[in-house]
């Protein structure tokens, strides 16, 4: 342990020694004759670097993509005043360049839209170099954001349901946005298009700008569907391109939605002759859509001997949960056996539709309710009378 | 309508009366569980009574109401003991005079009882008296039940007095039956009283049904009255009934004549004395000519024969009635009685000196201890 942390201070000594070495021999080299020599600078925009009388400035990043960088160079008494782009990496010569005692400048680097890396090439005997931060704020950077969002206004429908879908862009960045386009998908084939698409989005947003698009789409087909990311590009102001897309997600496309009645006509008790009751009728309806212009009818067979009061009925509407209650008054003139059919039809929200309920209705001849005593009365009264007749002859 | 007062006493007699009752009910199987429906059905107004000392012998009975089941309370029965009867009839002679005069006023009583049993036998010659002190006009006639011959010396001794005390009241007559004479029809006991007390419930229906009814040639209880009232005073009834392979009117009336079909062995022809034919039958059967030329016949042997016709539908029926110029059967009963009292005299008297004979060995004799 002890021996490998002396080994590592031996090495760190060697290197020490060694680039001390280095330096001493460079710094013979300049002082040796009026060698060519160079200093690299990273600038901001605005920054400048000031050596002898030459003054050279970075004025702009003018295409980060290409890699030209706009220098502007000038000598004191005027003498030299230039302005010129520079391309990435190729040296430019400026009053005959370093060899000739002028100044040769090469962009090494750009960083962003406001810094770039300079080499400032030139002869030793002008002196060193220095940097002037520009006393001027740095520019805000031009760089626009857009997000973008798509949206539907829910995520679960039925088949046959309207959708709304939005697109929302969003300039968070800094500077404008120009040549926006969008780039959105229909979810086809399980929707259909109905208006609005494709989403018109203006081409430019300032900073901080919105702007929002909304279509309408038709449900078609039932399942899960994946919708696509909307994706949307554009450019800053130098035209440098851009693009940024919405997270995906998916729906849901349940069944289309119908009303569904369930028609329950209740049998009523056992009916005497002349006498009246109820029949109790329930239209509820089981399905998930409203049900419209609901119309019952109904009818007895055998035709004649059953009367019955309030059976047509009409209701405008039944939302899906729930339920419509009457009941009829029935009435029977002739001993039997009927059967009574409830007809309803109503609109389920796909068309029209028609359903049946049949109930029976007994009407009997009279009042049967003492009809026990019939036979009780005369066992009673027989018993009792054979009882009697026991008595008189038990001795 | 004549009021008939029907009187069994003694368990022969309570069954007879108990039979009258069923076959007013219909008769047969069916008269079983008619009484929890039906009321007895008499051709006239008739009341029935059953007399006992014995209780269980009036709850024997099943065809006669309880109120008329008449309990008279003796402390230990009579035993076949005719002189406890007598007396035990004395001691409740009001009760049982009370409980007929409750059910009104008679023209003609049935005194219904074996000869030889102790209540009976002993309660009917004194119950007949007291009718005939109570009710003025009132005919009693006397239905007499003879014993089986083997049934031992005291029911033949009993049978034997009772005739006499029988003979002897004031009634209109005795109708006799003789069980010895009708064993026959029977081979177990119990069913041969059934068969014989039906046959006698029925004849006596009959004969009631006769006395009160719209005849086509009327008999009435005065002329019945008038046949009891001759020879012996002492009869007995015969029943044919045609069957349909011969429905003759005149062989009808002449097998009920015949000894087979007679309720105690008499020779008509030799002993009758009066006579009364009661015929019943459809219209078509009942031939004048046929039923005259059969009177006729018995008239020249009996002194007189009454004939009443009644005209109903169904085969000839006849009841004939009539009574005796002499009875040689019971004159046998008598000599029978006669003999086997004598035997028991005997025996006793025997007995008695065997005993004595035995004391004589310590007669003089002293205890020693
Ligand atoms: N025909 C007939 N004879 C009977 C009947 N019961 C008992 N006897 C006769 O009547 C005699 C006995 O008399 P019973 O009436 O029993 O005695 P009581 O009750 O003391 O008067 C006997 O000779 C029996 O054969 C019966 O139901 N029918
Ligand atoms: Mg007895």
């Amino acid at each position: 342990m002890k021996a490998s942390s002396y080994r590592l201070g031996l090495i760190c000594l060697l290197l020490y020694v060694l680039l001390i070495g280095s330096a001493c021999a460079a710094e013979s080299d300049e002082e040796d004759e009026d060698e060519i020599t160079f200093r690299d600078f990273s600038l901001n925009i605005g920054d400048r670097v000031d050596l002898d009388d030459y003054q050279m400035e970075l004025i702009e990043i003018q295409s980060l993509r290409d890699g030209l960088v706009v220098m502007r160079v000038s000598r004191v008494g005027g003498s030299l005043d230039e302005q010129r782009a520079l391309l990435l990496d190729s040296p430019n010569n400026f009053d005959g360049g370093a060899e000739k005692g002028g100044v040769t400048i090469t962009i090494t680097d750009i960083f962003d839209e406001q810094s770039a890396r300079v080499r400032l090439e030139y002869e030793q005997k002008l002196g060193t170099p220095r940097k002037r931060a520009s006393d001027r704020p740095a520019a805000m950077p031009e760089k626009p954001e857009l997000l973008v969002q798509k949206s539907f206004d829910r995520n679960e429908m039925h088949v046959g349901d309207e959708v709304k879908v939005t697109i929302t862009i969003k300039n968070t960045g800094t500077g404008t946005a120009n040549d926006i386009d969008v780039q959105d998908i229909p979810p086809l084939p399980e929707f259909t298009y109905i208006a609005g698409y494709p989403p018109k989005i203006k081409e430019t947003l300032d900073s901080g700008q919105s702007d929002s698009a909304v279509y309408i789409l038709n449900a078609a087909r039932e399942g899960s569907v994946q919708i696509p990311a909307v994706v949307v590009s554009y450019a800053d102001s130098k035209k440098n391109s851009k693009s940024n897309s919405s997270e995906p997600f998916s729906i849901i496309i349940r069944p289309k939605s119908k009303a569904d009645l369930v028609i329950n006509v209740e049998d009523t008790p056992p009916l005497v002759l002349d006498e009246e009751g109820l029949l109790n009728i329930s239209i509820s309806n089981q399905g998930s859509a409203s049900a419209t212009r609901i119309e019952a009818t109904g009818e007895v067979s055998p035709s004649d001997g059953l009367e019955i009061k309030g059976l047509d009925k009409s209701f405008f509407e039944i939302p899906p949960g729930d339920a419509a209650n009457f009941s009829a008054r029935i009435s029977g003139h002739k001993r039997g056996i009927y059967t009574i059919r409830l007809k309803v039809s109503y609109d389920d929200g796909d068309g029209s539709v028609i359903r049946e309920a049949t109930s029976r209705a007994v009407v009997l001849k009279r009042e049967y309710k003492y009809q026990y005593l019939l036979v009780i009365i005369p066992i009673i009264i027989v018993s009792a009378w054979i009882y009697r007749r026991h008595r008189e002859y038990k001795y | 309508m004549l009021n008939v007062l029907m009187l069994g006493v003694g368990q022969c007699g309570n069954r007879i009366l108990d039979a009258m009752n069923k076959e007013a009910f219909g008769g047969g199987g069916a008269s079983k569980l008619a009484k929890y429906y039906l009321r007895p059905k008499f051709p006239s107004r008739v009341e029935t009574l059953a007399i006992n000392t014995a209780v269980n012998d009036l709850k024997e009975l099943r065809f006669t109401t309880a109120k008329d089941r008449l309990h008279v309370p003796n402390l230990h029965g009579v035993g076949a003991n005719r002189n406890v009867g007598k007396q035990a009839f004395m001691e409740n002679r009001d009760m049982i005079m009370g409980e007929i005069e409750k059910r009104g006023d008679f023209d003609i009583a049935f005194v219904i009882t074996s000869t030889s049993g102790g209540t009976g036998s002993s309660f009917s010659p004194l119950l007949i008296n007291e009718l005939k002190r109570q009710y003025k006009d009132i005919a009693v006639i006397t239905v007499a039940i003879l014993p089986f011959r083997e049934e031992g010396s005291i029911y033949l001794q009993n049978a034997a007095f009772s005739m006499r005390e029988l003979m002897e009241v004031d009634a209109e007559g005795i109708i006799l039956a003789d069980n010895q004479y009708m064993k026959r029809f029977s081979g177990d006991i119990a069913s041969a009283y059934d068969k014989i007390n039906n046959m006698i419930a029925q004849r006596l229906l009959f004969l009631i049904e006769s006395l009160d009814s719209e005849m086509l040639s009327v008999t009435d209880l005065g002329d019945f009255k008038t046949v009891m009232n001759g020879g012996l005073r002492i009869g007995t009834m015969g029943f044919y009934q045609a069957d349909s392979k011969n429905l003759s009117i005149r062989d009808a009336i002449e097998n009920s004549l015949k000894p087979g079909n007679l309720l105690y062995p008499a020779n008509v022809a030799d002993d009758a004395a009066r006579a009364m034919i009661i015929i019943q039958g459809s219209r078509e059967h009942l031939d004048v000519d046929e039923i005259t030329k059969a009177v006729e016949k018995l008239s020249a042997s009996a002194g007189h024969v009454f004939k009443g016709i009644m005209v109903k539908k169904g085969r000839p029926k006849i009841l004939s009635v009539f009574t005796l110029a002499s009875a040689p059967e019971l004159e046998g009963i008598y000599a029978q009685a006669a003999r086997a009292m004598q035997e028991e005299k005997e025996k006793r008297t025997r007995a008695r000196k065997q005993l004595d004979d035995a004391f004589a060995h310590i007669e003089d004799l002293e205890e020693i201890y």
